[in-house]
């Protein structure tokens, strides 16, 4: 009985046990709280607009109404280009993100985690300082160095700047680095080059990790709107998340307030998509894959 | 072809270096240089009006500035503020994503739900969001309060400190929406444990207690850097925090301007690295202690 406290390598036991109780008393309650902010996106937007100014607040929505969709819905943009414009730019830009910095983050961890090279130490600490360097105080340096390129107004600045993020890379290392040397030197001995370690033994090896990143990046692409407001004047090219947060600004008072609610849900509902796609592998033992 | 075998260290060096290329390219355009650029700015009087940019060298001018005016002083403020609650909020966090770790490692049925559950906050966990939450006062537990514990607290501990630990008490739920990744990064770790080496212990007469604390804990030592850096990262570059609404409010402001803005910038950073440096020697102590044993 002792035996099954300990660890699994599947994910889910098929069956309860007596023993599992004590963790399930434990973890249930907290998790109820992990879900809070999740109901508070749904019932936020679903409330009229006099619930939302009730003092004290209430958390749960208490007359379920639409009118918040309705009216977000029905103001059109200054700029008369159609949403699904932006839509496809989103899109676009997410998907581009997502694989170019999943590709360079795991090359670049790959490299600093386990071959040997002169500067390997230097370029982790300079990755390690600048994670704690704050994003916005180089917004005005970026600026200048993005216009001398020539990028201003240019698909590509969406993409760019999010291909060497110091974050994906941190964590990305982290993993590889849980990765034995041995199975390395033994498919060295076998013949494997480099790249073919990287393809064939790091990419498969590293999923939950690289699930993570797809998450993460996800996240901050999608629903940035940063890029389309600083480097780009044509609104031709400006994103999904720029068009929703200008649709709610431009209304001010209390109705603005309803309206956000109702676009921070459906900029929220991809995130969540993508997380529930993405979570099983993120979730995912690495000991499946061939680390006993 | 008769090309001469490279020895395998410049070969490894020429591997690395090229698998590294083009993100030390992004990184160092749109990083390292900008970063720079601040540092350069920090020390310069910086003003931006239709034209351009006019950046004049004043050496320390910004960083005088930043300790003798009131929007200085208020910053310093709020950055000590944050300081302490981050040593705080490091070991709880911690502390909180070891041992959920641990529980959601074990065999309990529906332990895939329980863990994309836990690591849900991380989508979500924006700055907006957060706050409307705490402000809707979800993000306390009743009964810190109704115990009179911030009473206690504010009543035991002298102002500066009073306030920080009881935010972090008033905040508790929202730090524990902070730990996602790190949960994530403790399961990763945990996994690399071969469970025989449990089945040894425990037929050498170790009780799970043992076992935690003499094979968990230290194949989870390598993680809890790993997972100290990546939280004051995530507390320190998030949207909403103090000291960073003092960066961007400074940034095109008419009396301080980007040079002051600069210059506050580097100064959080600074703290930041001390900080990390800080836990850094912690670890290190500590190891040792253990390794004596």
């Amino acid at each position: 009985m002792r035996k099954t406290k300990f660890l699994g390598t599947k994910i889910n036991p098929t069956r309860f046990h007596r023993s599992q109780l004590k963790y399930i008393l434990i973890i249930t309650p907290v998790a109820l709280f992990m879900l809070l902010p999740l109901v508070y996106i749904f019932n936020y937007a679903f409330k009229p607009l006099e619930e939302m100014f009730y003092y004290p607040p209430r958390f749960l929505v208490e007359k379920f109404t639409l009118q918040n969709f309705v009216r977000l819905f029905s103001v059109t943009g200054t700029s008369g280009i159609p949403m699904s414009r932006y839509l496809f730019n989103s899109i676009i830009v997410t998907v581009l993100v997502i694989v170019t910095s999943v590709i360079f983050s795991t090359l670049a961890g790959y490299a600093l985690s386990k071959l040997n090279f002169r500067g390997k130490k230097l370029m982790n600490e300079i990755n390690t300082l600048a994670l704690m360097f704050v994003g916005v105080a180089v917004m005005i340096p970026r600026y200048l160095i993005i216009e001398k390129l020539g990028l201003i107004d240019s698909f590509a600045i969406h993409v760019l700047p999010y291909l060497a993020i110091p974050v994906g890379l941190f964590l990305v290392k982290q993993f590889i680095d849980q990765i034995p040397n041995e199975l390395l030197d033994a498919s060295r001995i076998d013949g494997a080059n480099e790249w073919q370690i990287y393809t064939k033994i790091i990419l498969p090896l590293i999923k939950p990790a690289i699930a993570t990143i797809v998450i993460l990046s996800f996240q901050s692409v999608w629903n940035s709107a940063d890029t389309s407001i600083t480097y780009i004047n044509n609104d031709s090219l400006k994103t999904f998340a720029f068009y929703m947060n200008s649709l709610t600004t431009n209304t001010n008072g209390v109705a603005g307030q309803g309206m956000a609610a109702a676009a921070s849900l459906i900029m929220f509902l991809p995130n969540l998509i993508i997380f529930m796609v993405m979570q099983s592998k993120v979730m995912d033992t690495m000991a499946h894959s061939g680390i006993k | 072809m008769a090309v001469k075998p490279m020895k395998r260290k410049k070969r490894e060096t020429l591997v690395a270096w090229s698998f590294l290329s083009i993100w030390v390219i992004g990184f160092l355009v749109f990083t390292m240089i900008p970063l720079f650029t601040s540092l350069y700015y920090s020390m310069s009087e910086v003003i931006l009006d239709g034209e351009g940019i006019k950046v004049s060298f004043v050496w320390f001018e910004n960083y005088k500035q930043v300790f003798s005016s009131p929007e200085g002083f208020n910053f310093l403020k709020s950055v000590s503020d944050f300081a302490i609650e981050i040593i705080f909020k490091v070991p709880i966090i911690t502390v909180f994503a070891i041992i959920i770790a641990v529980m959601l490692n074990q065999k309990i049925k529906g332990r895939g739900f329980f863990r994309a559950i836990y690591f849900l906050p991380v989508i979500i966990a924006s700055g907006p969001v957060i706050n409307q939450l705490i402000y809707q006062g979800v993000a306390t537990i009743p009964i810190i309060e109704e115990m009179g514990i911030l009473s206690f607290i504010n009543s035991t501990f002298t102002e500066t400190l009073a306030r920080p630990i009881s935010n972090i008490f008033s905040e508790l739920i929202v730090i524990l929406w902070f730990s996602g990744v790190q949960i994530l990064l403790f399961i990763a770790a945990l996994q690399k444990i071969d469970k025989y080496t449990y089945e040894a212990a425990m037929i050498d007469g170790a009780g799970p207690w043992e076992s935690f604390w003499k094979i968990t804990i230290p194949a989870l030592k390598s993680m809890v850097l790993v997972s100290v850096v990546f939280t004051i990262i995530n507390l320190a570059t998030f949207s909403e925090n103090a000291a960073i609404l003092h960066i961007k409010n400074n940034m095109f402001a008419l009396e301080t301007g980007f040079g002051f803005s600069s210059a506050i910038a580097w100064l959080y950073f600074i703290v930041l690295v001390i900080i990390l440096g800080i836990f850094f020697l912690i670890f290190k102590l500590f190891n040792r202690e253990r390794g004596r044993r």
